[in-house]
């Protein structure tokens, strides 16, 4: 039976030699670097739309500065695609300010951030339910790229918690600029396994956290 | 429609025949900008381009697609989640002192900011000069959030976005309800239901009015 990569869609096929349950459990998807556990076999019927009920309710208030950051930083680029460099820099600095005046998260810790992950990948269904039901068809595609995002960013950091630091010995780590995608590895993918842009498009995360 | 023409200087392999073609000498200057003042929009340089470098830019852009309420309110609880994710993963990156937690987290802020900037286009927030952002920056401009919050900023990038519509106000319609027969006004861009009845789709008939 073959396997698909939840993140990247990489097939795996082993036939009867290597059938994808001899893999040991450290085995990671050769495209993207995902677990053994992103996995799916490729007849399982796609879950129903109805598969949990997003845990969401619609909201339509004031932005909060959080939300009004990563507008102002979107919009900064939807200049920067129009080459109007000087509206983008208005952006830019509009969202670092709000960036810095989003109120801290109080409690934050890894396990409740991975925990919020986890919740938001099992939202993504629901989302994309939604999406379709509207004939949005753009609001589709940002599930179909904000899942796998997810999916990887979420997978990583249950895998920090369990093995801690040796994780990342001597390793580095990459985001994609354009989707998110988060990559371990000494130099990024060649090309990204999600949105398939170049490796200049991937950032090193440095030891200290971007504004 | 008036187009200006803008130059990929990534693509841009210097071959210069852009130079020759332009009728106007916007495509030579000093810093490679195609110069917006002299452009006519007139696509030679584009069409002439070997490497595709040079693209049109309509000046005008289209209002964006519509969204429904329920997809909009969706999304935005969704991107509120996703940026106070974003949130803990800086403070959890500033309080370690472990190297790779903190890269870790760098790299969670980054990617989460990257898919709430998506959520939030298709929320309705897709193009910077549309009068949904404009509104919002309007708003902040009317009750600046705080002290040190960059007004002047603000103003600036106001002035140089087009008032939408050119006008500054969106065109009026006006609908006749097929089943209760009242006549109503609605801003373009609304979705038209009868205040009265509720009657929607092919039950109202726009009027052709100024
Ligand atoms: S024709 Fe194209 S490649 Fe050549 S200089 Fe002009 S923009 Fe650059
Ligand atoms: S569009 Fe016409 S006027 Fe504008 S830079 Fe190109 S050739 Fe010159």
């Amino acid at each position: 039976m073959k396997y698909i990569c939840q993140v990247c869609g990489y097939v795996y096929d082993g036939g009867e030699e290597a059938p994808f349950d001899s893999l040991p459990e450290s085995w990671k998807c050769p495209l993207c670097g995902a677990p053994k556990g992103e996995f799916k076999p490729q007849e399982a019927a796609p879950p129903a739309g109805t598969e949990g009920k997003a845990q969401l309710e619609g909201e339509l208030g004031p932005f909060t500065a959080g939300q009004l950051a990563a507008l102002c930083s979107s919009l900064g680029r939807g200049c920067e695609k129009q080459y109007k460099a000087e509206e983008a820099g208005f952006f830019r600095e509009l969202a670092a300010w709000f960036t810095a005046a989003a109120p801290p998260a109080e409690e934050a810790s890894a396990e409740s951030l991975a925990e919020s992950l986890r919740r938001d990948v099992a939202d993504y269904p629901a989302l994309r339910a939604a999406a379709d039901a509207a004939g949005d068809r753009g609001a589709a595609r940002i599930c179909v790229w904000g899942e796998k995002v997810t999916r990887m960013l979420s997978s990583l950091l249950d895998r920090y918690l369990r093995e801690g630091e040796a994780m990342l010995e001597g390793q580095e780590i990459w985001a994609c600029s354009t989707c998110g995608f988060v990559w371990i590895g000494e130099a990024p993918p060649e090309l990204c396994p999600v949105c398939k842009v170049p490796a200049w498009k991937f950032e090193k995360a440095e030891g200290g956290v971007k504004a | 429609m008036k187009k200006l023409a803008v130059r990929n200087l990534r693509l841009c392999t210097k071959d210069c025949l852009c130079l020759y073609v332009c009728p106007t000498g916007a495509t030579d200057t000093e810093n490679s900008v195609i110069d917006p003042a002299k452009c006519v929009g007139c696509g030679v340089c584009a069409e002439a381009c070997p490497s595709g470098a040079i693209s049109l830019i309509p000046l005008e852009m289209p209002p964006q697609q519509p969204k429904t309420e329920e997809i909009k309110g969706l999304l935005r609880a969704f991107a509120r989640r996703r940026t106070e994710e974003e949130a803990a993963a800086r403070r959890i990156g500033r309080a370690s002192e472990k190297e790779g937690l903190r890269k870790l987290m760098a790299a969670a802020a980054m990617s989460t900011r990257l898919v709430t900037e998506d959520v939030l286009r298709e929320a309705g927030f897709m193009l910077p000069q549309c009068p949904e952002v404009r509104e919002i920056l309007e708003k902040l401009a009317d009750e600046p959030p705080a002290p040190d919050f960059p007004e002047e900023t603000l103003w600036r990038l106001l002035g140089k976005l087009p008032m939408p519509g050119g006008s500054g106000e969106k065109k009026e319609i006006s609908y006749r309800c097929g089943v209760c027969g009242l006549v109503f006004p609605l801003t373009e861009g609304e979705t038209p239901e009868c205040p009265v009845c509720g009657a929607k789709g092919d039950k109202l008939l726009p009027l052709e009015n100024a």
